[in-house]
Order: C-alpha cells, then structure tokens, then sequence
C-alpha cells in the first residue's frame, strides 16, 4: 500500500510536469478557494473590519483612478479609466503566489494586474469561482516590463525571492540609474498582464556591470508582499470612456460628482459601472 | 473510529490554516509546516486502531499522507507540480508508522522529529529539482527548524494527553487492556 501509494504521487509528478493538470487545480480551487474566504472573512468579520468593506470599495475606486490620472503616456484609444474589482489576499502560498477572494465570477481572468494602495503587488495566475491565484513580483519565476521613472529607460524587473528585493535588468548598458530612482511598470498590450505606470521600486543598489550588455540594479518593491491585505485587480480599460478633458479646469466639478457618487453608491451597487465612468469625466 | 474521522478532517484542514494564518507570521527565518506536522502527530492515532500484525498497517499512515499531501498541492495559491507533496508526506506518514509504539515518549517524540526534519528537507529538495525554487529557501533552515520543532512538540502533547483522557478511543465500559498489550 505505501509503495502503491508513492508510485501514484511520482505518477501525478510525471503527468504534471508534461501535461499540466489543471482539472485538478480547477477541483481545488474551487473547494479549497472557498474555504480560505470563508476562513479569511471571518478573521475579518471577527476583527470588526466588515464593516469597512463600503470604505474599500470606495478606496479601490479612487486609486484607479489616480493610477490612470499619474499616467504620462496617453492612454490607450479605447478608454481613459480602468474598470477595477477589489479583493483580499485570503491566503499566502510559499511558492510566491497569494490567494485572493474575487475570482471568475467577478470577471477576473488570468493575466490581469494586481496592485494596492503601495504599488504592485503582481498579475493574476489563474482563477477559480470565488478566488483567484495571483503570481508576486517578487516570485522566483516572475518577470516584469518596467522602465525608470526619470529617465524613461526600459527594463526587466525580476525576483529575487530570497531577500524579498527585485532585480532590474536595464537594456541600455550606459543607463544612467542610481539608489532612490522609482521604477514603474512598462505596461502591455491591451493592459495585459500590466497596466503602465504603476509603482514597482525605488532603486537600493546599482550592480557593477558584470558584462556591459545590461544594466543592473537591486530594487526595493512598494508593496508588502508579506502583509498584503486590500489589493485592487484591475479587469480592463472603462467601456465607453470620453475622450480625455483639461484636468485643472475641472477640478471643483470633480467633487461635486464625487459626494453626488458616494451617495448614490449606497442606495444602487448596480449603478456603480456607469456612475464610476461618469466620474471618470469629471476627473479628467 | 473516532480517531481515523478526526484525523482526516484535520490533515484536509490544515492546508486553509497553513494558507490563511501560519503564513502570515512573520517568524523569523520561515514558518512551520502545519500539514507535514499534523501528519506525522496524528499517525500515531491511527495505529491504535489497528490489530498488531493486520488491520490498516502502515498503510494507513502513508494513505492518511497522500491525502493530505494532494489536498495542500492543490489548495489555491500552491503554483508548484501536483503530487510533490503527496509524494513526501505519503512517506512522511509510512515513516510515522513505524516508530514501535512501545517506544517510551522520549523515543516516540525524538523519531517524530527525525521525521519531520527528513521529510522536510525531502521538500526542499524535491521543490528546487522541480519547480526551480532557488536551493536557498527550499531548503531555509529557519523553516525546517520550526517545522521539525513543532512536530515533536505535537506529538510530545499527544502522547501525553491520551494517558488521561480517552481521546476519541477505549470507552470506559471496555476493559483498558485487553490482552495485556497495551503499555500504561
């Protein structure tokens, strides 16, 4: 019996690493995924936290939106906003991926960014029903477009797990980088897996060059991978956005339209796509 | 019975207790392995159960492993090859059972954490030729200390608190030692 057993376990090694067994994973996901949310929300409920969750909403919404606003490339044609879904980080793996309480059924799919109110936090892996599985920046296997906010130099940003720092590896050999220079992400096509502009780093050491073919340098993330709580997802560019406005001459409508928002997004959670899109006028 | 129904339902919850509290302390130098210490506190229980010579064997042990090890290789944030867990928590528990029952405590608790500490650096291994992780926290000493401590600790308690309460087994109406096998 235990040999039969280890032979089934070196049998499910074998298969996986040639065919990837997601059946399996989308079986656990989906049983395990919802016991961790309802394990998590509890610890929440408990700590009198659920009472925040109108905050976060609001909170998640807002730093969209500031993301989108700190963006210096104009935005892609399709919209100016993005639309978001917030979520918890429900469970902490130790393969550098942490689960999170919105899934499919909130219409997160692989490939999406994944930030919070420090920076970025990584891009969704795969999901389940209620939950989904999001890769950190920081994993050994991640690897992320990134560039220097200063000087607009271009590079990849990968883990270094073990000391929880990120490696960039700048592709012009004479970039000029030094300790304290912010890094932020690239951004993809179609927003996919990153959006651009999001905080990543600020640059701790400059690597000497080893080989004159990159630039390297040691960066310290914004976020907190190890206390991740309240993390924003973002699905995609706001549908039917308006062409981009005068930020400054809009400013006192702006908030009008916000405490006019924050009202309405407590009688009718419905309206909250449209009534976001809305603000997103007032905002640019 | 009891015993058997309460250890599975612990291995299958351990890994939602690893993924939403035990991996967020922040200990230093890592964090224990919830699931690989409840497998190898609770094979001990098992093998009350079973009649010396027949019954669940080893066998329980290792199957009681292999559950546990594919429930936590699938349970959400897990990204690495389904069955690695399986793989060493099935021999993990096979290797519980085998520690003599007539063992004295000391000896019971010191093979458990031999135990614990093999399967653990079994892990590390096996993650690092597998799935890529860097051999420095596949193998971070911090967290293979704190799980190898932890499962002594467990099983210490365990096999302490059973002398006085009947825990899930041996109702008080049937004789305590049957046939005079039983160490008190």
């Amino acid at each position: 019996m235990p040999v039969l057993l280890a032979l089934a376990a070196v049998a499910l090694i074998a298969a996986d690493t040639v065919i990837p067994l997601d059946p399996l994973r989308a079986f656990g996901s989906a049983v395990y995924g919802g016991l961790e949310d309802a394990a998590s929300s509890s610890v929440r409920w408990a700590s009198g936290a659920g009472r925040l969750e109108d905050l976060e909403r609001e909170n998640t919404r807002l730093r969209a939106e500031l993301l989108a606003a700190r963006r210096a490339t104009p935005p892609p044609a399709e919209g100016n906003g993005y639309q978001v879904v917030s979520a918890h980080a429900v469970g902490f793996g130790r393969d550098g991926t942490v689960t999170i309480d919105a899934g499919a059924d909130a219409g997160v799919t692989p490939d999406m960014t994944v930030f919070d109110a420090d920076g970025l936090v990584g891009r969704v892996l795969r999901t389940g029903p209620g939950t989904a599985t999001v890769q950190l920046a920081t994993a050994s296997g991640a690897s992320v477009g990134a560039r220097l906010e200063g000087s607009r130099e271009v590079g990849l940003v990968t883990g270094v797990p073990e000391h929880g720092l990120l490696r960039l590896g700048l592709l012009n050999p004479s970039a000029d980088v030094k300790p304290g220079d912010r890094v932020v992400t690239l951004g993809s096509r179609d927003l996919r897996p990153f959006v651009p502009d999001v905080p990543i780093g600020t640059v701790v050491t400059v690597e000497p060059a080893a080989d004159a073919l990159t630039r390297t340098a040691l960066v310290r993330p914004f976020a907190r991978f190890t206390a991740l709580e309240n993390v924003t997802v973002v699905l995609g560019p706001l549908p039917d956005a308006p062409a981009v406005t005068d930020t400054s001459t809009k400013e006192p409508e702006k908030k009008s339209e916000k405490t006019n928002k924050s009202k309405k997004l407590k009688k009718k959670k419905k309206a909250k796509k449209k009534d976001t899109s809305r603000h997103a006028e007032g905002a640019r | 019975m009891r015993a058997v129904i309460l250890s599975v339902l612990l291995v299958l919850a351990a890994p939602v207790l690893q993924v939403t509290v035990v991996n967020g302390w922040a200990l230093p130098g890592g964090v224990p392995d919830l699931v690989l210490i409840c497998v190898i506190a609770l094979v001990p229980l098992l093998r009350t159960r079973a009649v010396a010579g027949a019954g669940p064997g080893t066998g329980a042990g290792a199957l009681l492993g292999f559950a546990a090890g594919l429930a936590a290789d699938v349970a959400p944030p897990a990204d690495h090859t389904i069955g690695r867990l399986a793989l060493v928590l099935c021999l993990a528990g096979w290797a519980a059972m085998r520690i003599p029952a007539d063992d004295g405590a000391a000896r019971r608790v010191a093979g458990a954490a031999l135990v614990a500490l093999g399967a653990s650096l079994a892990e590390g291994v096996l993650a690092a030729l597998l799935d890529g992780t860097p051999w420095a926290s596949a193998l971070a000493p911090g967290a293979i200390a704190w799980t190898t401590g932890g499962a002594a600790l467990v099983t210490a308690g365990l096999a302490l608190l059973p002398r006085r309460r009947s825990f899930g087994r041996v109702p008080a109406s049937r004789p305590l030692y049957p046939r005079g096998g039983r160490r008190a």
